[in-house]
């Protein structure tokens, strides 16, 4: 605070370095000279600051362009090494699309658009008859279930962990959050079939029958016969999958909103949640829709865990509670026993998938484009 | 500046303690101590804001001016680890009990900060924003009151054809003097300004000065600059402030012309700071 400072004796502040003096000292005549004479006994470093380039070439041996040129071929080589990276994340993705759709070429002819709308899944039938409405349905159904469940979880974790939460609890919450990210999957899906889901049949479910039981479509919603595997399930899981990505992100993006932002919306008298609500929250509102499109890719696309515990029904049910599939489960408990049209058509569904995934992100796009005209950018 | 004559001059007895003043007081300060954790930062000060008045407060960096602008709308109790003891009134009101309603004390003590913040949404939002906190009113009650506080941000002409402009797509001057407008739109009694200005080019911050120079009018004021011109140009009383210490505090006239203290004579004259 008080560097090149003294304080006298009698209280004054004496300076060492005050303002006047040093400009006098840069105009005083003879300085520049002296200055040269010191660089070429020191060399390049200071020389460069100081003097001209003749001093520089009388300096020494050292040959910017000969060192330039012996750069020349390693930048076209730097040039090259990242601009193959850039083109295999192209080919990859294009090999991808390119392999899915040959895969998927018999089942189209076969099934043509009416694969979409068709509910029956019967591979050994002849001919077999496929039809993805099931999967479709059961997809899009958990991750809808999962995100409107972990989004208000993750988000509310964030803004305590960031806003509210005292100092001493910050590490083993932040902590817990990371480690929820690093439990493999196939744990979930056990733990989801041992404890979960008797719980949600035999506890959960019958209340939200008792509840809801004859109001038209909430108590359709939650009928039916208790089952261990259920899509209700599988969205569960799939929340507590996708909450750390989105809980992460949004901290990390809440960091980034300015104190002195916050102080001035806490200066016009907002409470925490006011703050919150119109300027941590808008300020970050484009890493959220990011961090909430990891999380969407994840569950849209989460395999292993569905499988263990959504049943595999292809038949849809208006129950959240009866069981059902996904596209990937379906995917994985029959690909390796499918062949011919089956496979082609299992492959299809892949290729499905992709599509959905791919208008998810163009819809968050869009949304984020809304978002910033509303905000009048 | 005009009315310098009417404020009740405050002899300086010795430095850090002063008689109050028996002018009408909007803000009085008394013993007032603070801690950064173990950094005692503020040491016990004394002093009183007159009402319609501008009070400046000058320093070196660190010296405590802006801490203490922080106290007048708690603005340190969003941090964890920093305390006060002593007095501090608004008004009848006691600014450090602790069961105040913060948002209600802040509605009455705005504050403008070093760095324009205006908030991420439209400027007729901006304003709107702090005025739905406090009042339901209707919607073109609402665009008097914005036209209103934007006027009296002397903004509105400059901006009155893109209101729904987001509020970041202004200029620095213009972000700056909308935060002004967003605080007064509040209708608070006292305004903190926070070295306003140093983030602004001259032209703006001409502006801004002449801007605060007509809030007095209406509204108390307290400012920390580092521009020592700017507290002389637009301050009826300047605090000095030396490493957590009051050190005088009078008429700006007085500081500017014949300081009492030694120290306040080295650093308006440049000598340290």
């Amino acid at each position: 605070m008080l560097s090149g400072r003294d304080a006298a004796p009698d209280g004054r502040i004496v300076d060492h370095m005050t303002f006047p003096p040093r400009i006098s000292l840069a105009l005083r005549p003879g300085r520049e000279i002296k200055q040269k004479r010191i660089s070429l006994v020191q060399g390049i470093g200071v020389a460069d600051m100081a003097v001209e380039s003749n001093v520089i070439d009388a300096a020494g041996p050292y040959d910017r362009a000969k060192a330039l040129s012996a750069f020349k071929l390693g930048d076209v080589t730097f040039y090259w090494i990242t601009r193959l990276s850039a083109i295999s994340v192209l080919l990859i993705l294009g090999g991808i699309i390119v392999s899915l759709i040959i895969g998927a070429i018999p089942a189209m002819k076969e099934y043509g658009f009416a694969f979409l709308w068709t509910q029956r899944w019967a591979p050994s039938a002849d001919p077999p008859v496929l039809g993805a409405l099931g999967p479709m349905y059961g997809t899009v159904v958990t991750s809808f279930i999962a995100m409107l469940i972990a989004i208000p979880v993750g988000l509310g974790i964030a803004i305590f962990l960031t806003e509210l939460c005292p100092q001493w609890a910050r590490r083993p919450i932040g902590m817990a959050i990371e480690l929820l990210a690093g439990i493999p999957s196939i744990i979930y899906g056990m733990w989801g079939f041992f404890v979960l889901g008797p719980f949600l049949a035999n506890n959960f479910q019958p209340l939200m029958i008792k509840i809801f039981d004859g109001v038209p479509v909430l108590g359709a919603i939650f009928a039916g016969p208790p089952s261990y595997l259920s899509l209700f399930n599988a969205a569960l899981i799939l929340a507590i999958m996708v909450l750390p990505f989105i809980t992460s992100i949004s901290v990390d993006v809440f960091k980034t909103v300015p104190p002195v932002l916050k102080e001035a919306a806490y200066g016009v008298g907002c409470t925490t949640w006011e703050v919150v609500r119109s300027v941590v929250i808008p300020y970050t509102r484009v890493g959220i829709i990011g961090g909430v499109m990891l999380a969407l890719g994840r569950a849209l696309g989460e395999t292993m865990a569905v499988t263990f515990i959504i049943g595999n029904s292809f038949r849809i049910s208006s129950s959240i509670f009866a069981p059902g599939t996904t596209i990937s489960a379906a995917i994985a408990s029959e690909f390796a026993e499918s062949d011919g049209l089956h496979q082609s058509g299992l492959i299809l569904l892949g290729l499905l998938l992709f599509v959905l995934t791919f208008f998810v992100l163009a819809g968050a796009r869009l949304m984020l484009l809304r978002l910033e005209k509303k905000a009048g950018k | 500046m005009s009315d310098m004559s009417v404020s009740v001059s405050t002899p300086a007895v010795h430095p850090g303690s002063h008689p109050l003043p028996e002018a009408p007081a909007k803000v009085t300060v008394r013993n007032l101590n603070f801690y950064y954790g173990e950094h005692h930062a503020l040491k016990n000060i004394n002093l009183a804001l007159g009402t319609n008045r501008v009070t400046a407060f000058i320093g070196p960096s660190g010296c405590g001016k802006s801490t203490l602008l922080r106290i007048f709308n708690r603005m340190y109790d969003l941090y964890p680890g920093q305390r006060v003891t002593g007095q501090l009134m608004l008004d009848q009101t006691n600014i450090l009990d602790p069961k105040l309603d913060l948002n209600l004390l802040r509605a009455r003590v705005g504050m403008v900060f070093q760095k324009p913040t205006p908030f991420p949404m439209t400027i007729y939002e901006n304003i709107a924003f702090g005025i739905r906190l406090y009042e339901k009113i209707s919607k073109s009650e609402m665009d008097d009151r914005v036209e209103k506080a934007l006027r009296g941000g002397a903004l509105w002409n400059e901006v009155k054809d893109k209101l729904n402009a987001s509020g970041l797509s202004l200029s620095g001057g213009q972000q700056q003097r909308l935060c002004i407008a967003r605080t007064v739109a509040v209708r608070p009694e006292v305004i903190l300004f926070d070295e306003p200005c140093s983030a602004l080019d001259p032209i703006s911050t001409a502006k801004v000065e002449e801007l605060i120079q007509e809030l007095s009018e209406n509204y108390t004021i307290a400012i920390v600059t580092h521009n020592m011109q700017q507290a002389a140009r637009v301050s009826d009383k300047t605090a000095f402030m030396y490493l957590g210490e009051l050190i005088e505090f009078d008429d700006t006239s007085k500081i500017f012309t014949s300081p009492s203290d030694r120290r306040t004579q080295d650093y308006i004259t440049g000598r340290f700071g």
